[in-house]
């Protein structure tokens, strides 16, 4: 896709774009013979919206590194990150940590007990590339997608034959992760087995600023280890019937780095399965999708044990009615079971979703989402989304396409907001938004340069946002909050090829204004006042030469001030990070080796995402990756 | 002539010196510490961000001075402020996030702290040039905290733990009376007595509700409790730490945050809880075991109170939700509303000098 080798936030403009997309995908993989076993696309139903697409590729540098550092480092994205390795959730668009929708492989991943996924436990290699969906899309997605929604994506390939591919990355601190791949394609039968370990001691040296002369002490109490095992299969019955399935356990061990001035003393163990199964029939313009899972997390935080068990039953038909018209009607059923430390609970839900598109023309396309989720009796807001593309103009070297997108979304009250002991408030109510945006999409390409440009504004209003309050001696939620997100986003991407030379270039820039509009008391400051830890301001660039089979980049990422008060106090300083890498690939026979160093936080920069918590300084990294 | 010419910058010399040796006899010789009167504004901070400050309040200029340990020593005090106590013209500091950071009254200049050894201290008093910190200790993993203890460190400008006293759970305030350290237990409802010279506890004793807080009333020693339905102040003899009489005053929703009044008369916050949670401030007489005014104050989120002696003026201090910052109202004697300030995070404690 375009905007896979771009690595911008473009929207996908699908068949309008054909010309583009059809040059550029050798850069995105290595042409093959092999035929990609199918998925239902992500970005169908999505005219209008604004999709993130993450390749293979972009990983490749980041093996059994956390996610959380990926989006952090290279994209428009702001992460609340609590320590090197600590828990990472993720703000989309201003809103909170629980306002994002997680897929693995279609499966909804966030814990239904505590509404949010730790950015820091999904490994880059529990997943091959991933899209990040910007805005409201409930009506796509579900409960939570509020400011947006993440997928993590598995790809398989028929008629690959054997593959091995062991990666390595070794890095200062302890750094060692080792992964391990094989591989078996053949015209029905594809299958993957992948083990990984990830380990770092995590002792990097710190200023502590809390304590007398502010000494540079070494982290200690920060060890982490991850473990997991992914097994993938995928059956071609017949060209008419598809099976696929995956499943993946994850484990990760963690000390909990303490916060500065305190010497907490906290051990955390998460330990995640997930399993999806998907059968397909292909008919005449037809694809129905039988899908199930299973998603179960165990967590134990110093012998306090958490568990959530989420069974998924959902089916679908993907209908092409005519060249102008297609249709998705589906169905999902959900059924959770949460066994924490202070309650037991069960949970139906039931929802229905209908997604349509309309091309009343080559340069005109909409999409129309519907969705209504009811739990436990209980109606969630009805969701529809309406978005469309216009593609303005086009000639030979340049395209302009205009979207915009209206949408609705809510989230769920998490488990723990109602029935947490003590304090849950069964009574609480969803989480509901309204999203509008609108955007300009400006691609060029003449010889062998290429030029794309996307700038985003967007409105948001978030009614009924859940927030806990001490109630006496315990805290208990409440639907109190009101705010309205208000936003701009700016991607650029340029590339230039000359001979064996390559340059490329990517920005992205965000501006994100989330402003509280409520006030829980008559002494409370916080209306008018931008939410807390939301930067206003977060830019990230990267400058990428290569030449032949070396290459080299230059990465750039600037946060702005954050404030841990919501009526403006406890500034949080901005920051901004340098990075630099070299990576080297060659082959023998069929022995493909890519080799890669890079000097994270090139200029040794005292920074602290949220307070209090250290960060690394200057830091090394070297990859290795084998392919046979 | 000449003479006259040297003589005339020789006499404004003379005045000159004359005048600067008579500054030199003023106390400013002793310079008086911007923070050596007015009023101490202890805020705990948000947890998690753990941004505990010291607000200072000129009740004379009406200035508020903010974060005044860090713009004195150049850095966050970084941790929730439990206590903050006043003793041998040394200002303590202690966070329930494992330290204690000492400051000099006058100016917050840094003296020492005690970093190391520490889990979630409570308060401190400074006995015969030694300091003793109650701490609860770790929590197990139901959250309990069978492991408190008493810390003793061997100077008052802080240091490494000399000694570590295991005693009842959950160790709150303390005082020194006689040849005892009295420690409220809360938890463990009882209170511990800890001799001063062998430094071990001589007598764990066992109150009703749940004690908190030690209290001078009149000369006597009286260690302060809660339930449910009830204040609770229980007479010590200080001489041989036995429980003397229990006052039982029946005021519901009573909360450990108190302050000393006039004569017997106590402070006390008190919440309903669910589902309204009004707060508000009661006024209790301990002579008389009665309930002056049960709505001296009406508030939400009551985090501390304080009772300035002179001028009488009651400053209640409300967290805000804990979502950012506090606020402080300033009392008359008759509970009429004087002057509101915005302070720091979860202000919780005042010294007023």
């Amino acid at each position: 896709m375009f905007q896979a080798i771009l690595n911008q936030e473009l929207n996908p403009v699908k068949e309008s774009k054909i010309s583009l997309e059809t040059e550029m995908t050798s850069q995105d993989t290595i042409a093959l013979s092999s035929v990609e076993v199918f998925s239902p696309s992500l970005d169908k139903y999505t005219f209008g919206s604004t999709i993130k697409y993450i390749s293979e590729k972009d990983l490749e540098i980041f093996q059994g590194l956390p996610l959380s550092d990926f989006l952090q480092q290279r994209t428009g994205l702001f992460l609340r990150q609590y320590g090197s390795g600590m828990l990472s959730s993720l703000t989309m668009r201003g809103t909170s940590a629980g306002h994002n929708a997680v897929f693995w492989n279609g499966l909804p991943i966030n814990s239904p007990s505590l509404g949010q996924s730790d950015f820091s436990i999904l490994p880059v290699g529990g997943f091959d590339h991933a899209a990040i969906y910007f805005g409201s899309g409930g009506a796509l997605y579900g409960t939570d997608a509020i400011g947006g929604a993440v997928h993590l994506i598995n790809k398989l390939n028929f008629d690959e034959g054997h593959q091995v591919k062991i990666a390595s990355v070794f890095g200062s601190f302890g750094r060692w992760n080792q992964q391990v791949e094989y591989s078996f394609s053949g015209k029905k039968l594809s299958t993957r087995t992948r083990i990984y370990r990830n380990f770092s001691e995590n002792d990097f040296l710190f200023r502590n600023i809390t304590k007398m002369g502010t000494p540079i002490e070494r982290q200690n109490q920060v060890r982490l280890e991850q473990v997991g095992v992914m097994q993938d299969l995928a059956w071609s019955v017949n060209p008419k019937n598809l099976i696929s399935t995956s499943i993946w356990w994850n484990e990760t061990n963690r000390e909990i780095q303490p916060i500065m001035g305190s010497n907490t003393n906290d051990f955390q163990s998460d330990r995640n399965l997930r399993w999806v199964l998907d059968y397909f029939l292909f008919g005449k313009n037809k694809i129905w999708n039988v899908k199930s899972g299973l998603v179960r997390d165990d967590q134990t935080f110093n012998g306090s044990f958490n568990q959530t068990i989420q069974y998924f039953l959902s089916g679908d038909m993907d209908w092409e009615i005519n060249s102008l018209w297609n249709s998705k009607s589906g169905i999902r059923i959900t059924e959770i079971q949460g066994n924490l430390s202070t309650y037991q609970a069960k949970e139906s839900r039931i929802e229905l979703y209908q997604s349509t598109n309309f091309r009343p023309s080559e340069r005109l396309s909409f999409s129309v989402n519907l969705r209504q989720l009811v739990f436990e009796g209980n109606l969630a807001p009805f969701t529809p989304s309406i978005g469309g593309e216009w593609e303005v103009w086009r000639n030979d070297s340049h395209q302009i396409h205009f979207t915009s997108n209206l949408a609705r979304s809510f989230k769920v009250p998490t488990l723990n907001d109602r029935f947490w002991i003590p304090g849950g408030n069964p009574e609480l109510q969803s989480e509901k938004s309204w999203s509008g945006e609108s955007s300009l999409n400006y691609l060029f390409k003449k010889g062998d340069f290429e030029l794309s440009q996307k700038i985003t504004v967007y409105r948001m209003k978030v009614d009924n946002w859940i927030i806990w309050l001490p109630k006496g001696n315990v805290w208990s939620p409440e639907n109190i909050r009101e705010v309205h997100n208000s936003g701009l986003e700016y991607g650029l991407g340029a590339n230039q090829k000359a001979g064996e030379w390559d340059l490329n270039m990517n920005v992205n820039y965000a501006k994100t204004r989330a402003i509280n509009q409520t006030v829980i008391s008559k002494n409370d400051r916080s209306k008018g006042n931008q939410l807390p830890f939301t930067p206003l301001h977060k830019f990230q660039s990267i400058i990428m030469v290569g030449k032949g089979t070396f290459s080299t980049f230059l990465n750039y990422q600037r946060v702005g001030e954050r404030f841990s008060g919501t009526d403006g106090s406890g500034r949080l300083e901005p920051y901004q990070l340098w990075d630099v890498g070299g990576n080297y690939n060659w082959s023998i026979r069929n022995l493909d080796v890519n080799l890669g160093f890079q000097i994270n936080n090139l200029f040794n920069t005292d920074y602290m995402v949220m307070p209090l918590r250290a960060m690394p300084g200057r830091n090394y990294q070297l990859n290795l990756n084998v392919k046979l | 002539m000449k003479n006259l010419r040297l003589l005339l910058p020789l006499f404004w010399l003379t005045f000159f010196v004359a005048s600067c040796s008579n500054d030199t006899t003023d106390p400013i010789d002793v310079p008086a510490g911007e923070f050596e009167k007015g009023v101490l504004i202890m805020n705990e901070g948000a947890f998690g961000v753990n941004d505990g400050e010291v607000f200072h309040y000129d009740p004379s200029t009406g200035v508020i001075k903010k974060d005044i340990f860090r713009a004195k020593n150049f850095r966050p005090f970084g941790g929730l402020i439990q206590d903050m106590v006043e003793a041998e013209g040394r200002i303590y500091l202690v966070a329930n996030t494992g330290k204690v950071e000492i400051v000099a009254p006058n100016d917050f200049d840094l003296l020492g702290g005690i970093s190391l050894g520490l889990n979630i201290s409570r308060s401190l008093v400074a006995v015969n040039q030694k300091l003793f910190i109650s701490d609860w200790g770790p929590y197990d993993a139901d959250f309990n905290n069978p492991d408190s203890f008493v810390a003793i460190v061997n100077s008052l400008n802080g240091g490494e733990i000399a000694k570590k006293i295991a005693v009842s759970s959950r160790p709150e305030g303390m005082i020194a009376a006689g040849n005892f350290i009295y420690v409220a237990c809360t938890a463990a409802k009882k209170y511990d007595v800890i001799s001063v010279s062998s430094e071990t506890v001589a007598a764990s004793i066992a109150v009703e509700g749940n004690p908190t807080e030690f209290l001078e009333i009149e000369g006597r020693l009286f260690l302060y409790a809660q339930d449910d339905n009830h204040a609770i102040f229980h007479e010590i003899n200080p001489g041989n730490y036995a429980l003397v009489r229990t006052v039982k005053i029946p005021l519901a929703n009573s909360t450990p945050i108190i302050a000393l009044g006039e004569g017997s008369e106590v402070l006390i916050v008190t919440s309903t809880g669910w589902p309204d949670y009004n707060d508000a401030v009661a006024k209790v007489s301990v002579n008389s075991g009665q309930v002056i005014n049960p709505s001296f104050y009406v508030g939400n989120g009551i985090y501390g109170l304080g009772f300035k002696i002179e001028g009488k003026e009651i400053y209640v201090a409300e967290h805000n939700g804990f979502q950012g910052n506090g606020s402080v109202f300033i009392l008359s004697a008759a509970g009429l509303l004087v002057k509101t300030l915005e302070v720091g995070k979860a202000p919780s404690g005042f010294i007023f000098k």
